[in-house]
This record gives structure tokens, sequence and C-alpha cells, in this order.
């Protein structure tokens, strides 16, 4: 059995906060989307005005649910955490040879920072994880929740999903060629036929228990893989498929492709082994970051029609079964199985 | 320098340690406790002044007692400045 998410929020580069509006599609700058963050009302001001982006995302996405929800435990996937406080403390270190430093830089730039902050600000005490497996932290983070519930079913469990763009990191990854050369236009991302992609950053946060009432989704199933083998890739996909499916059709297919011409080959095939599934795709809107399946799972649980810019192939049929597939730098390959819910009728 | 430019100095050296975006130098009395009431500051904040006095200007404060008298108001941490900058 899976477990059933009740309450969603998200901060990204789209206007998903306050008034959601996905249908139009906001530009990014100089290849990087960067998120559209909201007033942060619920964050005292002298707790914000220490907080680096990551943390701040995470904290104010989540917030709102947990002052509702009052959840057992903090589970949240991030690749990077608050990045760009981390440098500036490593820089600290070498400019200031390793003397006196600010430690408002070293407390924001722990992975575990947002999650930290969570529980204090709540005077939660429960279970407060994060994990940091780079491109498959939220799926990780997933997997947890799932087992967790399984466990302690009866429960409620905040499962948040955020990264930042860090313009140093930014440039890291540039120079090792995971960013675009030259200015790219979100809306042209998948017609680009070069390498690299556009970065992107934000927070997804759910609220997730084992009680199917008035849930707005369910996540059936996540499974990951390490590969660089499209073989591999295939096969692992066609067992899981016959495991959770066994010969129905997804309706829909959220895929993370990412206009990197490099490894369009997976999204391809993925593809090819759903042929009567709708394909929907995000990075334009949200650009590529380590846990940016999170976002996807939020597009995946919103009600009603995924925006028109997204849709890649569309197909008559309603969406109720959803797969995410993302894969990240190559390597790491995460599928998200999902059922799509009516609250009022669940 | 002159305390009053030191003054102004000070004050926004600490709003961009301490990034406080929305206080702007003339918010900050000269004998308005920073900690507490005023200026609200807590004790992750008094470490940041310390190393701020030591970057700024070459002051190391080695005794927390010592800190407690210096730390309490612009006018405080100003006299402190003008008897012990080293830089």
């Amino acid at each position: 059995m899976g477990i059933f998410i009740h309450k969603i929020n998200c901060i990204s580069p789209q206007q998903t906060w306050g008034d959601i509006d996905i249908q139009t599609l906001r530009a990014a700058e100089e290849n990087r989307l960067y998120a559209r963050e909201p007033v942060y009302d619920g964050i005292p001001p002298g707790i914000l005005r220490r907080m680096g982006r990551a943390v701040r995302m995470g904290v104010g996405c989540a917030l709102p649910l947990m002052k509702d929800s009052s959840p057992d435990g903090i589970i949240i996937g991030t690749s990077n955490g608050g990045m760009e406080d981390c440098i500036k403390f490593l820089n600290q270190i070498m400019d200031y040879e390793e003397g006196m430093l600010t430690p408002g830089n070293f407390v924001q730039s722990t992975a575990n920072a947002t999650a930290a902050q969570l529980g204090l600000m709540t005077a939660n005490r429960n279970y407060n994880i994060t994990h940091v497996h780079r491109g498959l932290a939220f799926e990780n983070a997933l997997l947890d929740a799932m087992m967790w519930l399984k466990e302690n079913p009866g429960h409620n469990l905040l499962l948040e999903g955020l990264d930042e763009i860090s313009n140093y990191n930014y440039n890291i990854d540039y120079l090792d060629g995971w960013y675009k050369d030259g200015n790219v236009q979100n809306k042209d991302l998948y017609a680009t036929e070069t390498k690299g992609t556009i970065a992107g950053e934000g927070a997804a946060a759910f609220i997730v228990n084992n009680n199917r009432e008035q849930a707005i989704a369910e996540v059936k199933s996540v499974r990951t893989i390490h590969t660089n083998n499209e073989a591999d890739l295939k096969s692992f996909l066609r067992r899981f498929l016959d495991e959770q499916i066994s010969g129905e059709i997804i309706d829909v297919l959220v895929s993370g492709e990412n206009g990197d011409s490099r490894y369009a080959h997976y999204y391809k095939a993925v593809e090819a082994l759903l042929p009567d599934s709708m394909v929907v795709r995000y990075k334009h809107m949200f650009g590529e970051f380590g846990a940016g399946s999170a976002l996807a799972l939020w597009l995946a649980c919103r009600q009603g029609a995924f925006p028109h810019h997204s849709i890649k192939r569309a197909m008559p049929h309603t969406a109720g079964s959803i797969l995410i597939y993302n894969s990240y730098k190559e390597w790491q390959h995460g599928f998200i199985l999902l059922k799509r819910m009516d609250p009022e009728n669940s | 320098m002159e305390k009053e430019q030191l003054k102004l100095q000070l004050k926004q050296q600490i709003i961009q340690f301490l990034n406080l975006t929305n206080v702007k130098p003339e918010d900050i009395k000269d004998d308005e406790p920073l900690f507490g009431e005023g200026l609200g500051l807590d004790s992750i904040d008094s470490i940041e002044l310390i190393v701020l006095l030591s970057r700024e200007y070459g002051i190391n404060i080695q005794d927390p007692k010592e800190g407690r008298k210096i730390l309490v108001d612009i006018n405080t941490m100003v006299d402190y400045i003008v008897e012990h900058r080293t830089k």
C-alpha cells in the first residue's frame, strides 16, 4: 500500500503560490529560473533575516501546512541545501585564514538547516531527517516517508523537496558542462539540440499519511536506479511497470526532460515504453535541480488540466495514474508512480 | 575619524553583518540597547558583532564578560573601538 497526499504547497519560478497561474510561463534570466518568493508572513523577521534562499523557501513553503497538520515527522530531500551560504562560509575560511568566522553562514549552510529550523519554529521534536542523495534526494525522502508510515500508521508527515540556485555552484556546474552556452529561453528549452540545460530552484511540501479519505493523490511506489546504460533503464522500468500496473496503461508520464541533447535518449526510451500515455514536461517551468522531482509531484497532484505549454504528447484520457520520471546528471534515475484522486469522493 | 562618523560607519557595518535589511542607520539610536529591547538582537548576533570588531577594527574580545560591557549600545561600542582599535 502506498501513502496518501493531503495537502500541497509549492514555491517555484512560476506562479505556484497564492493566486496560482501556471498557464502563463515566466521566463528564465540568463539560463536560470529563479523562484518567485512570496512574502513570508509566518516567519519572524529576526529569524528570516538569517535565512538563505533554500532555507527560506523550504520553511516558507512548509510552515503553513505544518500549522494546520502538526506532523509527527519532518522528512526533507535536498541535493545541495543552502549551497550559497556553504560556499560563503568556505570562502571565509580561506579569506580569514581559518580565523574568526561568522556563525550565520555556517548554521544556514548545513543541508539539514531547513528541517531543523522547521522543528525549532514549531517545537516539533519528532522524527526529523534530511536526505541528500543528489538527484535522488527527494525520491529517497519519499521512500523514507512510505517506510515510516508503514511502521507508524495513523500519523502525519511533512515531506518536502527543495534546492536553491547558488551562483558559485552554477559556475562550477557550467564549467562541467551541465548548463547551456549562450542565452536560452526556457520556452525553447526542448527545441535546443545542444548539451546542458537551465538551472532552477524551488520547494514543494506535502502532508502525507496512510488515510485514503479526502486525499488528493496516492503515491503507490517509488523506485530508483543508478545507471548510464539505456538497456538497463528500460528493463528496470519494464519490471517496475509489470509489478505495479500489470497491463494497465499509465495515463500521464511526467517527464523530467531537460533539453540536454546528450541524455535525451533516456527520456525518449521511457516515452517509447509508454506509447499510450500523455507526456507532460516540467523543466521549462522549474529548471534543473537535484530535488526537482518534488515539484513534478506537486504538478502531478494538482487537480485539473496540465498547463498547455507542458504537454508534449496529448491523449484524450483524464489523468488518473501518473508516472514521474526524472534523470539527473546521466546516472541517477527516479520513478514515482501515483494516482490522482478526487478528494470529494475518495 | 570623528566619533560621529565612526558611529555611522559602525551602524552600516552592523546592518550589513547582521543582514538587517529593513533597518537604516538612522533607525539605530546611539543609546538604544542592542539586545533584548531596542534593536532586538540575540546571542548569535553577539558572535557576529565580535567577528565584526575583529575583522574591521582588529579588536579581539576573548572574555565574554568583557563583551557584555562593550556590546551594550552604539555609544559603548564606539568608545571601545576608539580606545582599542588596531586598524
